[in-house]
């Protein structure tokens, strides 16, 4: 019963920071959306220790696992565009997923490359300074 | 709340559940949670002839959560705070060549294709997540609504093929791999990466951030060149 309540209560908060987050998006005209602005502060409030991570660990870490069923009835709105896909169906696959495959490979290649080599050179300056020592 | 909506939570509910087991069960990229729940749940309703508009109220209620559960990204993002400040100047590098790439291939191909230039506007915003998304089309010349389903569409084809295609690809580092789904498949393919681990769900939640304000900072002079 505590337990439920607690679980219930860090559902609220977060959904407090998110409101605050669409408030300030929405009256700065800011670029990023109430969301991601909510997620930056409730960030920034965990990293100054403004926030205790265990006020918001069951309910966030919930919301989480189940992420993805928020965008299910969401994505049920596609049915109303049966028209577009027999129209231009194929072209539109074509550019979407051809575009997403692109976008993939160069990020996570690029990320992964300069990862590597930034470890590959953090051990060379280990072994530099260890050289040096002895 | 009437029967019809009442109908459709359990139905959303019941499929959605159903649809975790399969996947873990049988996994596939057809039995990716997101997509195989939408897909079950326009058959039933075509089925029993429920329109969308019917089934709306029922998303309302649904989704009520949607916002704070981006919020609680955050949350893996403090966890792994470290390792994304050590990887800062490699993530940033991929975002960018990565939403670049996106965004000039969307283009072209939507001009291959003959289609029109509200169409590539439309396109050229797909990657990002919908409210940023319908925003910066409308101030490139595209079709919100449009942009929407595009952004939909791009989030679906990311969870579903997104991790398979980037182990196809030898990207295997964990922190490449969250970074890469965030920065082209936003929430939707956040939510199936955070299923394969927590760092790869913050890297992914901070990329589509990062990735929305790139974009809409980018494209109004990044499109022009492009067309």
């Amino acid at each position: 019963m505590r337990n439920g309540c607690l679980f219930i209560a860090q559902l609220g908060f977060l959904w407090l920071i998110y409101q605050l987050g669409q408030l300030l998006s929405e009256s700065f005209h800011l670029p990023v959306p109430g969301n991601v602005l909510g997620m930056i502060i409730l960030f920034l409030l965990l990293s100054f220790n403004i926030v205790k991570i265990n006020w918001v660990e069951k309910g966030a870490l919930f919301l989480n696992k189940h992420l993805s069923f928020f965008f299910v009835p969401i994505a049920v709105g596609l049915m109303t565009y049966t028209s577009l896909l027999k129209e231009s169906g194929l072209a539109l696959a074509v550019i979407l997923f051809g575009s997403s495959i692109i976008g993939m490979a160069l990020t996570g290649g690029v990320s992964q490359f300069l990862s590597a080599r930034q470890i590959q050179r953090e051990k060379g300056e280990d072994a530099g300074e260890r050289r040096h020592s002895i | 709340m009437s029967v019809v909506t009442l109908f459709s939570i359990v139905l959303t509910l019941g499929i959605y559940m159903l649809a975790r087991v399969l996947a873990v069960r049988f996994p596939s990229p057809l039995t990716t949670p997101v997509f195989l729940s939408t897909a079950a749940i326009i058959f039933v309703l075509v089925g029993s002839g429920i329109s969308y508009e019917e089934y709306t109220p029922a998303k309302e209620m649904m989704t009520y959560l949607l916002g704070p559960a981006t919020v609680a990204l955050a949350v893996p993002l403090y966890r792994n705070r470290y390792v994304l400040w050590q990887k800062a100047v490699p993530a940033f590098l991929g975002m960018i060549a990565g939403t670049l790439a996106t965004i000039a291939s969307a283009v072209w191909l939507t001009k291959a294709f003959h289609l029109t230039t509200t169409t590539a506007a439309s396109a050229a915003v797909k990657s990002v997540t919908t409210p940023v998304a319908i925003e910066v089309a409308r101030i490139i010349g595209g079709d919100p609504a449009l942009s929407a389903i595009f952004v939909m569409v791009a989030g679906m084809f990311g969870a579903m093929f997104g991790p398979w295609l980037l182990t196809a690809m030898k990207v295997t580092d964990p922190f490449s791999r969250g970074l890469s789904m965030g920065t082209t498949a936003h929430g939707i393919g956040t939510a199936q990466i955070v299923n394969e681990g927590s760092l790869q769900g913050a890297v992914s939640g901070a990329a589509m951030g990062f990735a929305a304000i790139l974009t809409s900072v980018i494209l109004p002079w990044f499109f022009p060149l492009l067309k």
